[in-house]
């Protein structure tokens, strides 16, 4: 269960040092990558740019991508992470726009994304419609509803003036000199860690997503247990969409599928960073904060900013390149 | 004795009539259920909207489908190739990206003075590599091509950035001009391309021994290998196939909107989704160059027939997804797979 | 047997072969010689050593000792690519042909003919001569553009043989091939391989059917654990020689007989039927009993199993578990009744290879490690190390992944799910396929101790001396019914196997079978 801690006794092996330095070309990634930018960049090291990649780059994504994480555990995959975040942005927005108090528009906007989810949990576990096919027609489906919903994608402006602090608070606040954003996203990658690693649910998502056919042998649940994880995955997203709408006090349809990329690519690199090539909380974080440092890095280095992509590309490839190669190597 | 095989032999084992009924008139349903559907939106849209079927009114929406219309062909061999189980099987999530890069490189050759012939061969050589990219990850790597094609998905679009600095690249050249004028009938001429194009994509895949290897190595990997067939070879091919589509596309793309484009991206899920539903237009559910045809005019003239009607177009990725759902149910369903 | 004097006499001799997986011999000289022309036989119980036997023949396996003589030529090694050009062609009981092709594109796959001139398919000649060809070997009248996936099991494994026959093939192995098929069909294949070798080809037929081995084979070879016992003529040959050729019997005393009082029926099943599978089966098993059940593939015992599991719906019939009616509608439902089934397949139903000895252990049993939602790790990990050691598992720590384990242990495991689960009833299938000799002596004296504590036992298995040592009586099935009980203690494995195979059955009228 452990990902870190390794009662393995058979060490030095070329077999197994090859596989350690496989298994940690993530964290050499990080760190070869920290020291890149901390040298070839005066700005990149300072507080106030660390500070930036966390609150601008990493926060969104870290959100989007835990909820991916799920689905990805349960051998899964959501396609529709982003419709999550944009139906509850628009809840959110429209509902405080109606005057209506803040922590009921939360409220609605977190009910909004988890809808999205069930939609998604009786396409897969009811219909049996695989993952892939399901979420893709949520994704579809979410963007037509969006555009109609704003008279065919018209964002959704809040007034400069007259908007309760609270709002304003949950994206530009700071509680003892922390920005909420981030202690939100801290909250959420310890609860979700928890939840998967020691609970009785997460163990249950595990086996289900290792060998679905032991987990039914065993008498799990196998359908619920999936259909909860996209709820869970949808309820997730949704709090990526309120931390932006409070951010940027506007609605913007469709603008959540902009994560939906990056976040598989985090949650798969955090899979080589496991053992046993499992996807975990903290290993998709070291994914998002390697694809966040790579983006702010990139734009200091004063390269084109269309850079940016291009390694973020080549970087998802290189470690899905090692982690299959890994995984062939021990025999699966 | 794997699983399908165990539901194949209780398909043909004749004693329960009742459930091989049920399945083939699921299968029916699909099927004739689909043309009839398309039909009957032929000619509610021939009704409501005087203007839809004229001569020229059907010419403008072929000639506005072709981009979609070969990259999903691009899709459609992959799938083919590779097996409809989305994840496992065949996808290339590069192909909108393909496009975009391809557009890039022709509109950049063009626009700083090259020839058309220069041009195309780039456009055409990007394509092919970024197939080739894709193969060697799947077929070397053993990559998931899910995840394969999106992280080249990735790079390829940052290198069209890279190029075009996220502006629109015009170019304009005398075989430009003639790809985005009108034909014989007054139909444009990226009618006759995708047209053409189907035709040649068609006769390979479904007319030559290489096509129907194609089918047997997506279908039954451990049949075309007991066949004695080249099954990683055949994988690979194919999305280099893929990728040649991509180039193309890219090529018809600048014609048509008379430069480079931006919003390439876009592209993506109305590919999937119009490769994944040609499955329905052929008699064994299986997807065919020929119903990708029909699938990408489909889409088509729902866009079409709802701009004449003055109905929104953003209503077409809803249908497009309720769309792929039904599908996919009705598939499941008639393979006689409920749930997990 | 002198090699020279049978110069031409055989078609295929493979000798003295011994091939070993680790330090376990699958064979151990094993001999199989055929003689041109003729239909062979080739017979023994799982694990006898007739499927390493033949991937040998097929160069999917080399031997580690031994030699191969094909046509007169000897060969040091073969590789599958060889072997086709050899003319030997396997008929698999898996048919590998796409569902989704026309009878004709089946056939021709790979060799297709094309339009004179053009890359294309004459799809006209692919049609013309596929039904000519059904038609000249079977009398077969089949439209070539048929779809695979709208023919009956026979009529696709006709479509194989062509498929061979296209080669024009000296040797065709077939492997249990009429395991999925219905009494008439097997009549029109049994013909066909009688056609087949007045044309000359020679044939090895496999199958656990002792009466198609008598009707069909000129000579068979018996296998048994690794070496051929005999090779005879199963015309001249009783049914009951034959079976206890197969049976091996030196391995009695590993079976412990403890004496346990039988108490209150656990699980009883009442006139259970799913269409196709299985009629009318009742049976009941009662606290500290150990039942075994038998019979082939396709007898319907797998199926009573899954339905007993709730992993399939039976059509009618009842199901009281520990005096509560009701049959089980999911495996959930059946957990909860405190069912346990370790399945036959392993590594892909009973032990997820990628999670840990400990997570696997407690999969079926997470509730008893939960306080509030969260797992109580301590008394998890407790109880864990308590099954490795009283289960002797071997393995690297509680934590090791199951994919690490050897087969013998990974059944360890898979029963150590259930006894954390305190199942009080354990349904085992083949719960010894591929386990070392030591292990499965283990699992034995496990299956006793379960049985003294008061769990009922049920347990599927084609191991005939394994099923009497451990159980105390025995249901036999024999396409889709019971046909007889034994008392363990009064059967012999020739009794058993002569029931099981029908070799009794057909004396007396063909009325059982399912078709």
């Amino acid at each position: 269960m452990s990902v870190f801690a390794n009662p393995d006794r058979r060490l030095f092996t070329p077999q197994f040092i090859g596989q350690v330095l496989l298994r940690y070309a993530v964290i050499a990634a990080l760190a070869g990558v920290f020291a890149f930018f901390s040298f070839a960049t005066t700005t990149f090291l300072t507080s106030a740019n660390l500070t930036s990649i966390l609150v601008n780059n990493f926060t969104l994504l870290a959100i989007v991508a835990v909820a991916m994480t799920f689905a990805v555990s349960a051998g899964g995959i959501d396609l529709s992470v982003g419709t999550s975040v944009d139906f509850a942005s628009f809840a959110f927005v429209s509902l405080v726009l109606a005057g209506y108090p803040v922590g009921l528009a939360i409220l609605a906007a977190l009910v909004s994304g988890a809808l999205v989810g069930l939609f998604n949990a009786l396409l897969i576990s009811g219909v049996g419609i695989t993952p892939f096919l399901a979420t893709l027609g949520t994704l579809f489906i979410g963007r037509s509803s969006q555009q109609l919903l704003t008279n065919g994608g018209n964002p959704v402006y809040l007034p400069q003036t007259g908007i309760s602090p609270l709002f304003l608070f949950i994206g530009h606040g700071h509680i003892l000199g922390i920005p909420v954003p981030l202690i939100i996203v801290g909250l959420l990658i310890v609860i979700t860690s928890i939840v998967l690693l020691r609970t009785r649910f997460g163990r249950a998502i595990l086996a289900i997503g290792v060998q679905q056919s032991v987990a039914r042998y065993s008498g799990l649940r196998v359908p619920g247990h999936i259909g909860l994880v996209y709820v869970i995955s949808g309820f997730i997203a949704a709090i990526a969409g309120i931390i932006l709408t409070s951010t940027v006090s506007v609605y913007i349809p469709n603008s959540g599928g902009a994560f939906m990329l990056n976040a598989i690519g985090a949650t798969f690199i955090g899979t080589t960073l496991s053992r046993e090539g499992r996807p975990n909380i903290p290993g998709t974080m070291l994914g998002v904060l390697l694809l966040s440092i790579v983006a702010n890095g990139l734009l200091l280095t004063g390269l084109s900013f269309y850079w940016q992509q291009v390694g973020t590309g080549l970087l998802i490839f290189i470690v899905l390149a090692a982690s299959f190669l890994n995984r062939r190597g021990r025999g699966d | 004795m794997s699983a399908d095989i165990d539901t194949l032999s209780d398909f043909s084992s004749g004693n329960d009539g009742a459930r091989r009924f049920a399945r083939w008139l699921a299968g029916f349903a699909l099927h004739g259920g689909s043309i009839l559907a398309f039909a009957a939106l032929l000619i509610f849209f021939s009704i409501t909207a005087p203007f839809f079927f004229t001569l020229g009114n059907i010419g403008n929406v072929l000639g506005q489908s072709a981009i979609l219309g070969v990259l999903a062909i691009g899709l459609t061999i992959v799938i083919i190739g590779g097996g409809a189980n989305v994840v496992k099987g065949g996808i290339d999530l590069s192909l909108a990206a393909n496009l975009g890069l391809s557009a890039a490189v022709y509109a950049t050759l063009v626009s700083t003075g090259h020839g058309d012939g220069v041009a195309i061969a780039g456009a055409l050589l990007t394509g092919g590599l970024i197939g080739l990219v894709n193969a060697i990850a799947i077929v070397i790597f053993g990559i998931v091509p899910l995840l394969a094609t999106l992280a080249v998905m990735n790079v390829v679009a940052g290198l069209e950035l890279v190029l075009t600095q996220n502006t629109v690249v015009s170019a304009a050249s005398d075989f430009l001009s003639v790809l985005s004028n009108y034909g014989p009938f007054d139909i444009p001429v990226l009618a006759y391309v995708l047209i053409i194009f189907t035709i040649i994509a068609a006769g390979i895949v479904q007319y030559t021994p290489l096509g129907l290897r194609l089918y047997a190595v997506g279908a039954f990997p451990e049949a075309a290998r007991a066949a004695g067939l080249p099954v990683k070879r055949i994988v690979a091919s194919s999305y280099i196939a893929s990728g040649l589509c991509g180039g193309l596309s890219g090529i018809l793309s600048v014609s048509y909107l008379s430069g480079s484009t931006t919003g390439a991206g876009e592209m993506l899920l109305p590919v999937v989704v119009t490769a994944l539903l040609s499955v329905v237009f052929s008699r064994r559910l299986v997807p065919t160059i020929g119903g990708t045809l029909l699938s990408t005019l489909l889409v088509g003239f729902l866009t079409n027939g709802f701009q004449l009607l003055n109905i929104s177009s953003t209503l077409v990725s809803g249908i497009q997804g309720i769309l792929i759902l039904l599908v996919v149910a009705a598939t499941s369903l008639q393979r006689g797979k409920g749930v997990a | 047997m002198s090699p020279v004097a049978d110069n031409g006499k055989y078609a295929l001799r493979l000798r003295g072969l011994v091939k070993r997986f680790g330090g376990v011999e699958a064979l151990s000289g094993a001999t199989l010689e055929v003689e041109r022309g003729t239909v062979h036989g080739l017979i023994g119980q799982n694990g006898a050593g007739k499927s390493t036997l033949i991937k040998i023949l097929a160069g999917l396996y080399q031997p580690d000792e031994g030699s191969i003589e094909i046509n007169d030529i000897s060969h040091r090694r073969l590789s599958a690519h060889e072997v086709e050009k050899l003319g030997i062609h396997f008929i698999h009981q898996d048919r590998l042909l796409v569902p989704s092709f026309t009878v004709g594109e089946s056939l021709f796959l790979g060799r297709e003919p094309r339009l004179a001139g053009l890359p294309f398919l004459d799809r006209r000649t692919i049609r013309k001569r596929a039904e000519e060809i059904l038609d000249k070997y079977f009398k077969l009248k089949l439209p070539a553009n048929v779809l695979i996936s709208e023919l009956t099991a026979a009529q696709k494994q006709i479509v194989q043989i062509t498929r061979a026959l296209l080669d024009k093939p000296s040797i065709l192995v077939f492997d249990e091939p009429t395991a999925a098929l219905v009494r008439r069909e097997a009549d029109i294949l049994f013909d066909l391989i009688r056609r087949l070798r007045a044309d000359g080809i020679t044939i090895i037929y496999i199958s656990h059917y002792l009466n198609e081995i008598e009707a069909l084979c000129d000579r068979a070879t018996i296998l048994r654990n690794g070496k051929d016992v005999a090779t005879i003529d199963p015309r001249a040959t009783p049914a009951s020689k034959i079976a206890s050729l197969m049976v091996a019997r030196d391995i009695e005393e590993m079976f412990p007989k403890i004496s346990v009082t039988i108490g209150e029926p656990v699980l009883t099943a009442k006139a259970l039927s799913k269409a196709g599978k299985f009629q009318n089966v009742s049976l009941d098993i009662r606290q500290g009993e150990i039942v075994g059940l038998t019979g082939l593939l396709g007898s319907g015992a797998k199926d009573l199993v899954r339905v007993l599991f709730g992993l399939e719906a039976a059509d009618t019939g009842e199901i009281t578990i520990e005096g509560e009616k009701g049959r089980p509608r999911s495996p959930v439902a059946a957990v909860a009744k405190r069912l346990a089934l370790v399945p036959e397949d392993r590594r892909g139903d009973g032990v997820a290879l990628g999670l840990s000895v400990a997570e696997n252990i407690t999969l079926a049993s997470l509730k008893r490690f939960t306080g509030f939602g969260f797992l109580k790790r301590d008394e998890e990990h407790t109880e864990v190390d308590r099954l490795i050691e009283q289960l002797a598992i071997k393995t690297n720590g509680r934590f090791a992944p199951a994919r690490t384990l050897s087969g013998g242990n990974q059944q360890k495991v898979a029963l150590a799910k259930w006894l954390s689960r305190k199942s009080t009833l354990y349904i085992l299938d083949e719960p010894t396929v591929g386990v070392d000799i030591g292990s499965k002596v283990e699992i034995y004296n496990l299956i006793g101790k379960l049985a003294e504590r008061g769990a009922g036992i049920l347990i599927l298995s084609s191991d005939l001396p394994e099923l009497i040592g451990i159980t105390d009586r025995i249901l036999v099935l024999y396409r889709g019914a019971v046909v007889r009980e034994f008392q363990s203690s009064e059967a012999t494995p020739d009794e058993v196997l002569a029931e099981a195979t029908g070799a009794l059955i057909q004396h007396y009228g063909e009325q059982r079978h399912v078709s």
